[in-house]
């Protein structure tokens, strides 16, 4: 409630470090927050209502466009349902291709996270250098799938076709440690950087808990849930998901890190599986055929933005009676009302991009 | 102190660093060979040629293509909306007779709304 005394300000929509369209209704003492209304869905496009009208095979290709950071994770998901409801099993090669590609994708989104998070802070080169980096993997992707961020590469039983230019691959993990190197050098121990992010936006268990955070930023908070531990796909893959117990802004900086040399090191085990694992089989299902026998069908997997999940219920038709998606990023939006409060306005922008927030994701 | 001159450090290392960016259009950046960019459809005779069986139609998420044929079913014209194309590439992928390619150009900007709709005839291989 507005009084004498406080001020109501409208952060963004159209704000250069909302990440897309996010409108932050704060309540203002002077430069003190005392409450934070996220107002989301000026990005809304129905994704999920255009689901209803389309058949399978003909929504596949928009799914990327949930989160267009990360769009094989989305294209996954779906491709899952359908293999899953129609018994379908992927052969060894085919999963180890699709887990190189979201690590990949994981990475790229991480990378332009650290770029955008640094930006909105004030500093301008880590982002040059961010996307430098970046560039290599959609370099690759837009050699392999056709584009760079609209990939269409996995398909119902596979993947379009086999992985190819893996010398890339190779390059990509051998320079990247050098990179993060450098970006730790210039990033985690300055004091401006610490100052701005040491303690500020403590997310507690409980909150974090109580409010489905997952991700990243669940695991800066000291609990340790990764779902790739129990995926499928990762099921040979060797690696430790990253717990810290800090809590605050820095720590999910950290985590962020981290996950970045997880993730090398999973490509790297992959590449490996693909050189004792060369025969390229496919179970390909006629895209045309595909119908979804009666009944509910929930996947879930670990995207770079925390739990994404798929949910479709099917009368046995060509196309989903209803369908919704399960994003990250709309769970750490409502977590501005809980983080804000207390804190100041200079430091909202900073908090916000902590946790890594990608509005088409959240509006869907 | 120390992780500030160290930070500093780094940074002029990368000032001196080749430039990646590159001065467009004057200089095209690398582009690769499956690139989906402006479609094109074969229309003709020969074995490569579209049949008009309607896969692209089916599988197209936009509704962006229509076709007409003649009293004996052969395809004469063939086309694709621009403004609505999201070239996801499934026509190209199932097309049963590898008739539609996604080209590499990408330039498709245009001052006029019917340059956008990118009508195919017989013979024609632009």
């Amino acid at each position: 409630m507005t009084t004498a005394t406080t001020l109501k300000l409208n952060l963004g929509p159209q704000h250069p470090s909302t990440h897309g369209v996010l409108r932050l209704i704060l309540e203002l003492d002077g430069e003190k927050i005392l409450s934070c209304e996220p107002d989301i869905g000026y990005l809304h496009r129905g994704m999920e209502k255009m689901a209803e009208g389309l058949t399978y095979i003909q929504y596949l290709p928009t799914v990327d466009r949930i989160d267009y950071l990360a769009g094989c994770f989305y294209s996954e998901l779906l491709c899952r349902s359908v293999e899953k409801a129609m018994n379908v099993e992927l052969s060894e090669r085919v999963k180890t291709i699709r887990v190189i590609l979201l690590e990949l994708n994981r990475i790229a989104s991480h990378l332009l996270w650290i770029g955008a998070f640094l930006m909105d802070l004030g500093a301008i080169s880590p982002f040059f250098y961010a996307m430098r980096e970046r560039e290599m993997i959609l370099r690759y992707f837009e050699k392999l799938t056709g584009q760079r961020m609209m990939y269409n590469y996995f398909v119902f039983g596979g993947v379009r076709s086999d992985i190819d230019y893996l010398e890339e691959i190779e390059e990509i993990i051998k320079i990247l440690p050098s990179k993060i190197k450098d970006y730790e050098k210039i990033i985690t121990d300055n004091p401006i950087f610490l100052r701005r992010t040491k303690g500020k936006g403590v997310l507690e268990q409980e909150v974090a808990f109580n409010n489905s955070i997952t991700g990243v930023n669940l695991r800066a908070s000291g609990i340790n849930y990764d779902l790739r531990c129990s995926d499928y796909l990762y099921r040979d893959f060797d690696f430790s998901p990253v717990v810290l117990e800090g809590k605050d802004s820095w720590t999910r900086y950290k985590a962020r890190i981290l996950e970045l040399k997880e993730s090398l090191k999973i490509i790297g085990q992959g590449l490996e599986k693909l050189k004792s694992n060369e025969k390229f089989e496919q179970n390909l299902i006629n895209p045309l055929t595909v119908k979804l026998p009666e009944g509910e069908y929930y996947n879930e997997i670990e995207a770079p933005r925390g739990l994404a999940s798929i949910y479709i219920k099917s009368t046995g038709g060509d196309k989903p009676y209803r369908l919704k998606w399960r994003t990250g990023s709309y769970y750490s939006v409502n977590m501005l009302r809980h983080l804000l409060v207390g804190e100041y306005l200079n430091d909202a922008i900073a908090i916000a991009g902590s946790l890594d927030i990608i509005l088409p994701e959240v509006d869907k | 102190m120390r992780a500030l001159i160290e930070g500093l450090l780094t940074v002029l290392k990368h000032l001196f660093m080749r430039p990646v960016t590159l001065e467009y259009p004057e200089k095209k950046r690398f582009q690769s060979d499956a690139f989906r960019g402006k479609p094109r459809v074969n229309i003709g005779n020969s074995s490569n040629c579209c049949i008009g069986c309607g896969i692209c139609k089916k599988v197209c998420p936009s509704n962006a293509i229509t076709f007409e044929k003649d009293e004996n079913g052969r395809v004469i014209s063939y086309t694709f909306d621009l403004k609505k194309c999201i070239f996801c590439g499934n026509c190209m992928y199932y097309c049963p007779h590898s008739a539609i390619k996604l080209t590499e150009k990408f330039e498709l900007a245009s001052l006029e709304k019917e340059e956008l709709k990118l009508q195919y005839r017989g013979g024609c291989d632009d």
